[in-house]
């Protein structure tokens, strides 16, 4: 028997399930009026795991870069066919994604949904790879490939990972290489499957209009039990300062573009949903369009409101800020950050930025709320990380100045600071 | 959720509605509708932006933000479009509901207040914007028209867009050119705004969690305050005809070249056959179970995206894809071979069933999301301002194969575009 927790918040009006099924699988259930149901099946699974050790073998396997991605391309096909076909005939809007640390396979619908969700848990589950699908696979992911070689706000991002991190293979991109994906074989897509694609390993979210029961038995039909086997993810030791401080790349763009990222120490686990809620709340008080901040780089004409942003990127093994943008000058922008860094360190947070910030943080979380997508995506990635939304949500609103002051021991040191600017080419 | 509301404000002005408690948030714009034009596209695009700086209420660009900030970080932006030919000038806010505010604050009417503040009041001295706020505005416009020449998909698409429309005003940069921006005076904008609230015609949307009824006051008494005179009415124009195939290849430094193809189908809304042409272009290429997607992707392995999308008040379609420059020619031949099947009626009643089953799984889930609606109602302000996407989704149901081929068959190539290069291929 499934055993099921009710997980309330008063805040927000909202309630959701969580169910251990006895296949091993979390499943997460959030009922909302709403006319689409959206259903997303992931595992922790992504472009880092190049390097691991299951349970049940001695030796650790390295694979080649971009294979999480290439699986999730061949795993739509299987013997009997592709399942965009088979969406087709209910009418589900179908997807997936690959991420630094999770693969996810989604579906939204407005009718037929528990067809859909049978086709999703049976393609996931059914793994069908030969020599001849995987080749014909290696052009569409090349030209994928080829089209972010073209994309400078991806070229960006990949240079300032590879200026941060010497080892850690979130420096890698997403995809691989047109050389690294052409030694892929069906060997190697069954093993990472078998090892990956376990449901203890895995996850399933469903938010919008259902019927928890009936999910539970489609559910309990169509999940096939996983060896308890569990899975090592090997990376080589990361050092903690930075493997160089800039790199520059000349694109065809008209502005120049520039990420500048402050690493920070990672040992053990992923941050908690409190920490996540104090870094956010101390972003947006140093550079939300209400700081000091924003307001003298945009008088000096080297930001823009419609690029320039902030965001903590964490994951498995790595943290980094990061700030991004367009500016005719990406090195005057990276001083005033300093400095205000500097400022922020000496005199604290005023009373009217925190507020403001928690603000800001408090009404974006809530009003996420309204899309089934973003809640299932949210639920999905916070499990894998070992958190839980609505203690973010309550986390945001409890905050307090102190606590969200203290995360700078770790955050936003300019010692470990890096910048990739890309720029044009004439 | 209500249905949706209509009434008229004032002359030209027209105010729709929807009350919905499944939302956290609520959402109001107003949406100027100006005729796109080569003499005033910049500083009519250049408007809203400077509108949404700043006010007299709040005369600083920080105290504004920290102001939104307080509300839990309400939005207050601006955007422009095309909707046709015409040049759509839209202010918004949005923000979370009263319910979720932390401290009893009544967001929704601070929230319209708000917006009213902006669009009605801002900050002047001798009947001129403040100097430095629309310099500020200035370059960050022109920044936007850079940043659409970074994004080369983009690019191709809006490059071959101009090529085929450049005898409409819909060929046209709904922002102006980069040097139409940089001529602009603070006089300009004056102007520009004065007639904006005296003669253009507005669309004001209020959706999701909030009354109505307040937002509805303000702006009659705000308009009625301001005066309306000499009200614009303008519709757009539909080519029917393509002529002869305008074939245009430019190179860059890229990796992967982009090709795009830009149709007439001869049909536009409110036309009783332009549920057909929808229908006709996803099952072309609006699905990952599409024919594009199908053949040129899947069997031929060409590239990684290909698909049409169809624009129902120009009554034109565009195919884009991104593929090896050696493939541009195959890649082409096959967008024709399949439009060919299409013409000659080579597709099975499942391909039918399923693209109708796709589009209204599309059109059902607009009501889920404020965008999405606001998005859907604005489109249809020519041509049937009240219709649902659910009523959408029965027009479309009732579509027949030989409606099909009809709209196929009307479908006729216009422009070819091609972005080439061959960056890194020697690596």
């Amino acid at each position: 028997m499934s055993e099921i927790e009710k997980i309330k918040s008063a805040r927000t009006d909202d309630l959701y399930y969580t169910v251990n099924h006895p296949s091993g699988l979390k499943i997460y259930l959030y009922p909302k009026k709403s006319s689409s149901t959206f259903a997303i099946f992931g595992t922790k699974y992504g472009s880092i795991d190049n390097c691991f050790r299951r349970s049940d073998e001695t030796e650790p396997q390295t694979v080649p870069n971009g294979i999480a991605h290439y699986l999730e391309h061949k795993l739509f096909e299987s013997a009997d066919g592709d399942a965009f076909v088979r969406y087709a005939k209910t009418g589900a809007c179908a997807n997936a994604y690959t991420s630094f640390d999770m693969t996810c396979y989604l579906f939204s619908c407005t009718s037929h949904f528990y067809d859909s969700l049978e086709i999703l848990l049976d393609f996931v589950q059914s793994p069908y790879f030969t020599d001849k699908t995987v080749k014909k696979e290696q052009g569409i992911i090349g030209q994928e490939i080829r089209m972010y070689d073209d994309d400078p706000q991806w070229r960006v991002m990949f240079d300032l990972l590879g200026n941060l991190y010497h080892t850690h293979p979130v420096k890698i991109d997403i995809a691989g290489t047109t050389e690294s994906i052409a030694k892929i074989t069906p060997e190697l897509l069954y093993k990472c499957y078998n090892t990956f694609y376990n449901l203890n390993n895995m996850a399933l979210c469903i938010a919008g209009n259902f019927d928890t029961d009936r999910v539970l038995s489609i559910c309990d039909k169509m999940l096939k039990p996983s060896k308890p086997v569990s899975v090592e993810r090997i990376f080589a030791p990361e050092p903690e300062s930075v493997a160089r401080t800039r790199s520059e790349e000349k694109l065809p763009v008209s502005l120049p573009i520039f990420e500048l990222g402050f690493k920070e120490p990672v040992s053990g686990g992923r941050a908690s949903s409190k920490e996540l809620a104090e870094t956010d709340i101390l972003l947006k008080a140093l550079a939300s369009p209400a700081s000091p901040l924003y307001r003298s780089l945009l008088d000096d004409g080297i930001i823009n409101e419609a690029s320039f942003g902030q965001q903590y990127f964490e994951g498995p093994g790595f943290a980094s800020v990061i700030f991004s943008g367009e500016s005719r000058d990406p090195d005057a922008v990276a001083e005033r950050i300093n400095q205000e860094i500097v400022k922020l360190r000496r005199d604290g947070i005023s009373r009217k930025a925190f507020d403001c910030a928690k603000n800001m943080i408090y009404g974006s979380s809530i009003a996420a709320l309204n899309s089934v997508s973003n809640i299932a995506n949210s639920i999905i990635s916070f499990a894998f990380a070992g958190r839980e939304l609505f203690s973010y949500i309550d986390a945001v609103a409890e905050a307090d100045a102190d606590s969200v002051m203290a995360r700078l021991k770790t955050q936003l040191r300019p010692e470990t600071s890096a910048i990739s600017i890309v720029r044009p080419e004439s | 959720m209500e249905e949706v509301q209509k009434r008229s404000v004032c002359s030209g002005i027209n105010f729709r509605s929807i009350r919905d408690s499944r939302f956290k948030t609520a959402r109001i714009s107003i949406n100027f509708l100006l005729p796109l034009k080569k003499e005033t596209a910049a500083k009519n695009a250049l408007l809203p932006f400077l509108l949404t700086r700043s006010c007299k209420k709040y005369p600083d660009f920080t105290k504004l933000n920290e102001h939104l900030a307080e509300l839990y970080g309400a939005e207050l932006d601006a955007d422009i479009q095309k909707l046709g030919d015409v040049q759509m000038l839209s202010i918004f806010v949005s923000g979370l509901a009263d319910r979720y505010a932390l401290h009893g604050e009544k967001m929704s009417e601070e929230l319209s207040r708000l917006l009213c503040d902006v669009v009605f009041d801002p900050q002047m001295s001798d009947r001129l914007f403040p100097e430095e706020g629309f310099e500020q505005e200035k370059r960050q416009l022109m920044e936007t028209l850079d940043s659409e020449f970074n994004d080369k998909q983009i690019y191709a698409f809006r490059r071959c867009q101009e090529i085929m429309c450049s005898k409409e005003p819909y060929g046209l940069s709904r922002l102006g050119t980069k040097e139409e921006i940089k001529n602009l005076k603070r006089s300009d904008l004056t102007a520009a705004w004065e007639y904006m609230l005296q003669s253009a015609p507005a669309e004001i949307m209020v959706l999701g969690n909030c009354n109505p009824e307040p937002v509805f006051h303000s702006f009659s008494d705000a308009f009625a305050k301001h005066g309306r005179a000499n009200i614009g009415n303008y519709k757009g124009c539909v080519v029917r005809k393509a002529g002869e195939t305008k074939d245009i290849t430019e190179k860059m430094d890229v990796v992967q070249s982009k090709l795009v193809m830009g149709f007439r189908t001869g049909c536009a809304e409110p036309e009783k056959a332009v549920p057909a042409v929808k229908l006709m272009s996803a099952m072309y290429g609006g699905s990952p179970n599409s024919k594009l997607f199908l053949n040129v992707r899947e069997k031929m392995s060409l590239c990684y995206y290909c698909s049409s999308s169809f624009n129902p008040i120009k009554g034109i379609m565009f195919v884009q894809s991104g593929v090896e420059k050696k493939n541009i020619g195959r890649a082409k031949d096959e967008i024709i071979a399949q439009l060919d099947d299409m013409k000659h009626g080579k597709f099975t009643d499942e391909e039918i069933d399923e693209a109708k089953l796709s589009l209204c799984n599309l059109y059902h889930t607009v009501s889920d999301s404020l965008e999405a609606l606001e998005g859907w109602y604005l489109s249809k302000t020519f041509s049937d301002p009240l219709c649902t996407p659910e009523h959408e989704a029965e027009t479309i149901n009732g579509v027949t194969r030989s409606q099909i081929t009809e709209a196929a068959q009307k479908v006729e190539l216009d422009t070819v575009y091609r972005l080439t290069g061959e960056r890194g291929k020697f690596k």
